[in-house]
């Protein structure tokens, strides 16, 4: 006699891959590369308590970052998801602001994406650094508030803040556009050297400008040629 | 010609009818198409030699629905459809639908057949098949089933055939058709009123109907049908006519038509299309609702279903017949047949609950208590259809919930009908029933 259920022979032995299933898989492997690229920084970085922030510094942490993220194949969604990773602190042993803050320009410079947005806006915390060095042709939405040195050093890059930034805005920028929609904090351009700075509301203090302009509410109130 | 050749053609065909012929809405969706439904499973019938019952009321357009996609599937001319056509009427006899004495050799002692062009043509038409009473309807029982026909004692048998029969409302010069010629049928179908505008253009383009008639190769068919010839050769002459037909066709409205070996292709390719498993445990869990009965073994038209039984729930309680093993012929067929049509690779669910409201809506007796609950419901089907969509939708909905449970213990049920000791899957529906009376595990 014939087996009427023919059809369903193989349904027993075949393995389901749901693609939710698959793409957790592929994203929990990112993030632990992520968090393990994070970690080597950090190692190099704790030599001592406390993490001052000091030119040389900055620039030693940006080149370990660099280097440890060559490998990592991420996409700017990750480093969003990177970010509440850091926020949450499950499976990151240290969360410095400085480093972490570094870390994410180094992943926000080298992704292969133009166009970053990180929603912040549910974070606790606040990270520094975000915008650090972004090159010409990637611009960088960040929809919340940023800690200090918020494109700092930019080269051509163009940086948005829809909520407020810290102290030293712009810090150092070469050229390109930080827009901060609410408020920037103390010393916002200083050392700039070229690049404009727009903020919509208040600026808590402007720093020493040696080229470019700063904006506040549509107005020029820094122009420096 | 290539399959998507095959499949251009029909859809050409399609749109010429929709465009020239047949005006109407469109009222059914399928794979983000839509399609009006007469003259989709008309063409459907046609293309895989089906049965189609199209029912609605007078005026508009049954039977010329048919007589367009039998002629245009068919290459026949539109006269000839038209000379072969059987009408319903309660003085119709044996002799005019199916054949006669050939009183000329009759009279030399000989006992020969004149066989009727409806018996010899491959597109049948019954106008106004519930016109017939039901002692006649009979007659043509074993004809459209089979398509064999006798009379005296020959018999002729159709290698190629589709029958659409047409049926208006209930008046009173209608009969019943009674339920073993209904559930020949593999789909019913209602040729709808086209709205206003349409109607309204209907009027403008009377010349259609010249658009498929070709009065000398009428004249030639009408000749071959007449003369005593063997089967072949009787075959081929029709062959030619008809290929003349098509080329004519060709010609004159730049349409394209299928030949009896294209034809022939396209079935086979209908026929390989296979059902994806959720198409087939679906259409299990359809047939197990309207067939099982946990009290008596089975539904069947004399017995009464009680309240009180664990499965009022299903369809099998609003139901009084059985369905037959003719209905998921007829699912599949039409399913598959829709699947090459809308070019899909398997059928999936989507093409068993577009066809199964159709095939379903004329073998479906439901129960009073059901019809009288459900006869005022919004609507913009007939009933009958209206209430199998309804059902289809119920079972849908509720395969969508177990999908994967059902195909477990349809896949525990293969292992142990192989042999292994295994529990067959339990759950609550007529399907897991059904299992294990498959296993021999319930009386």
């Amino acid at each position: 006699m014939f087996n009427p259920y023919e059809d369903f022979k193989d349904f027993l032995s075949r393995v389901k891959n749901l693609p939710l299933d698959r793409l957790a898989a592929e994203h929990d492997e990112i993030m632990a590369e992520m968090a393990a690229g994070y970690g080597k920084l950090v190692e190099q970085e704790l030599k001592s308590l406390v993490w001052f922030v000091e030119h040389n510094r900055v620039i030693e942490a940006y080149k370990t970052a660099t280097e440890v993220i060559n490998t990592l194949s991420y996409d700017a969604h990750s480093i969003e998801d990177f970010c509440y990773v850091l926020d949450s602190g499950s499976d990151i042993p240290y969360l410095i602001s400085g480093p972490a803050g570094i870390y994410i320009a180094a992943l926000c410079n080298h992704v292969p994406d133009e166009k970053i947005v990180l929603r912040l806006g549910e974070m606790e915390r606040t990270l520094h650094f975000l915008g650090y060095r972004l090159p010409y042709g990637k611009s960088l939405r960040i929809e919340g508030d940023a800690g200090n040195f918020t494109g700092s050093a930019l080269q051509g890059g163009e940086v948005i803040v829809t909520g407020s930034s810290g102290d030293w805005t712009g810090a150092g920028m070469t050229e390109g556009r930080i827009t901060v929609r609410k408020n920037s904090g103390r010393n916002t351009g200083e050392w700039m050297q070229g690049g404009e700075i727009w903020v919509d509301s208040r600026i808590r203090g402007l720093g020493r400008i040696s080229s470019g302009q700063i904006y506040q509410a549509g107005e020029a109130i820094a122009e420096v040629y | 010609m290539e399959n998507g050749n095959y499949r251009h053609t029909v859809r050409q065909l399609y749109d010429f009818i929709q465009s020239h012929l047949y005006f109407n809405r469109p009222d059914i969706r399928v794979g983000g198409e839509q399609f009006n439904s007469t003259l989709l499973f008309t063409l459907l019938t046609a293309l895989t030699g089906g049965k189609a019952l199209i029912i609605g009321e007078p005026g508009l357009g049954k039977t010329t629905a048919a007589e367009y996609a039998g002629s245009l599937l068919y290459q026949l001319p539109v006269g000839t459809v038209w000379a072969s056509e059987v009408s319903g009427h309660p003085e119709q006899t044996e002799e005019k639908i199916i054949g006669r004495p050939d009183l000329g050799k009759l009279n030399q002692g000989q006992e020969e057949v004149v066989w009727s062009h409806f018996v010899q043509l491959p597109v049948k038409i019954v106008d106004e098949i519930n016109r017939l009473p039901e002692t006649k309807q009979s007659m043509i029982l074993d004809g459209v089933d089979r398509g064999n026909w006798e009379y005296l004692n020959e018999m002729i048998l159709n290698s190629e055939y589709c029958l659409f029969a047409t049926a208006n409302y209930q008046d009173q010069g209608t009969n019943t058709i009674i339920a073993p010629l209904l559930d020949r049928f593999d789909v019913m179908v209602e040729s709808r009123y086209p709205g206003p505008s349409f109607a309204f253009m209907i009027s403008q383009r009377q010349e259609k109907e010249g658009l498929l008639r070709h009065p000398d190769l009428e004249q030639e068919l009408q000749e071959a049908l007449k003369k005593r010839l063997a089967t072949e050769e009787k075959e081929t002459r029709i062959g030619a006519v008809s290929a003349a037909f098509g080329a004519h066709l060709e010609e004159s409205l730049q349409l394209p038509t299928l030949d009896h070996s294209s034809r022939q292709n396209v079935r086979k390719q209908i026929s390989a299309i296979s059902l994806d498993q959720d198409a087939n445990a679906y259409t299990r869990m359809l047939l197990a609702e309207l067939s099982f009965c946990d009290r008596h073994g089975q539904k069947r038209s004399t017995d009464v279903c009680e309240e009180g039984c664990h499965y009022t729930g299903y369809l099998c309680h609003r139901l009084s017949n059985c369905a037959s093993n003719r209905l998921p012929v007829s699912l599949t067929n039409y399913a598959k047949a829709l699947a090459w049509f809308t070019d899909v690779s398997a059928v999936g669910i989507e093409q068993v609950r577009a066809v199964g409201p159709y095939c379903l809506a004329h073998r479906a007796q439901w129960t009073d208590t059901h019809l009288s609950l459900l006869q005022k419901d919004r609507r913009n089907d007939p009933l009958q259809i209206h209430l199998a969509r309804e059902a289809v939708n119920e079972v849908y909905r509720r395969y969508n919930e177990q999908a994967e449970h059902v195909k477990k213990a349809l896949a525990t049920a293969y292992r142990i009908f192989q042999g292994e000791s295994l529990e067959p899957v339990a759950g609550d529906h007529p399907i897991y029933a059904e299992i294990r009376k498959d296993l021999s595990l319930e009386g």
